[in-house]
């Protein structure tokens, strides 16, 4: 009984922990047009961690998935813009996607 | 050698070393309005050699012998000397040659630190035929991703952060290493100041108001000494631009046959928590 009553502070502390660690970290993302009609996105986060194999999605105005591509080892995804709006989102892990619209993708 | 020793050497040193005193307050000052930019964007530099606390007098400057982005991206080394334009700054009490640079967004558009460093052309400081040169870092961060900003760059004479210099909050303590040729200098020289007051960057001026008033000329120019290990630490009491220098640090020591200071410096942008 004694090392049940021990386990939930250990527990309680290990989620607070858990907890702090998944708020430090943030995803970060955003793309440029690199040239002619090719855009570069970059993606990470924000303690640094890796986003090397997260996957991204090109999707047109009506959620129409157009490409999908993942993040290489130079943490970015390079691809040829569609005609027409778009989006693309960084699938960044559970609560740590981010979406940029084309009208925002620049040179 | 015990420490109080040695400490007590390097002051001695430095004390006679700069019997006058005249080349301190010196700030080569590397500008821009912000530092942590939420995404890229085109940044206007003013470059100036000055006394930031009083807003001048400004020093005359030669042309840089080289500024330089080390990219987030590979750190890919950038000459942007390019982009230096040539204007004249008007001061407190004169006018001085100064720098303005207008970089491209398309240099740093990676997310991550983008690490600026200017090499100036030595300045003579007539009163004291002294050369001052002073190498020059700020960091900028693009997004929030951290990045290589504290990174040594292999300067002769750098302060390489222990602190992300383009995020501070009043009232924090900013730690850096100062570096000569790489290696740590226990017990440099160093002095802060403070920006105090605007810098209108299009119109080439400082602000004619100051921002704090200082009730004795010492509060202008604060100073302390790196410690053993080359580390220095610092409280940022006030929002705004901060100058840290370690003086004289430099292996070099003459030019045209006068003494030189080579000095680094680095520049750390403080925010209010509201």
């Amino acid at each position: 009984m004694k090392a049940q009553m021990f386990a939930h502070p250990i527990l309680l502390a290990s989620a607070l922990l858990f907890c702090q660690a998944a708020l430090a970290h943030g995803p970060v993302f955003d793309c440029y047009i690199e040239h002619d009609d090719w855009v570069k996105c970059e993606a990470g986060y924000t303690d640094g961690s890796s986003a090397v194999g997260r996957k991204i999605h090109v999707q047109d105005t009506s959620n129409k998935l157009l490409l999908e591509g993942t993040v290489g080892k130079d943490n970015s995804y390079t691809f040829q813009a569609p005609a027409g709006a778009y989006s693309v989102e960084f699938l960044g892990g559970e609560n740590h996607g981010a979406t940029i619209q084309s009208s925002d993708i620049t040179q | 050698m015990p420490i109080k020793r040695r400490l007590l050497q390097a002051l001695a040193t430095a004390t006679f070393s700069c019997m006058t005193c005249a080349a301190q307050a010196h700030f080569q000052m590397l500008y821009l309005d912000e530092t942590a930019l939420q995404r890229a964007a085109d940044l206007d530099f003013a470059i100036v050699f000055t006394h930031p606390f009083s807003g001048g007098p400004t020093m005359n400057m030669g042309e840089p012998r080289a500024f330089n982005l080390i990219s987030a991206q590979g750190g890919k080394k950038t000459d942007l000397r390019q982009y230096l334009k040539p204007v004249q700054w008007q001061s407190r009490d004169n006018q001085a040659a100064a720098y303005r640079a207008s970089i491209p967004r398309e240099l740093v558009r990676s997310l991550g630190d983008h690490i600026f460093v200017l090499e100036p052309e030595p300045y003579l400081e007539k009163e004291e035929d002294v050369y001052i040169q002073q190498f020059t870092k700020l960091v900028v961060n693009v997004g929030g991703v951290p990045g290589n900003g504290s990174e040594p760059q292999g300067l002769p004479v750098e302060i390489q952060p222990l602190n992300k210099p383009y995020a501070n909050w009043t009232g924090g303590v900013f730690r850096a290493v100062v570096l000569a040729d790489g290696k740590p200098v226990p017990f440099a020289e160093i002095e802060l100041e403070y920006v105090n007051h605007s810098v209108d960057i299009k119109d080439n001026a400082f602000g004619k108001q100051d921002s704090v008033k200082a009730p004795q000329a010492s509060f202008k120019s604060l100073s302390t000494y790196s410690d053993a290990q080359g580390v220095v630490t610092i409280g940022l009491p006030r929002a705004g631009w901060w100058g840290i220098a370690a003086l004289n640090i430099g292996a070099t020591k003459t030019y045209k046959g006068k003494p030189l200071s080579q000095d680094a410096v680095l520049w750390v942008q403080v925010r209010d928590m509201k």
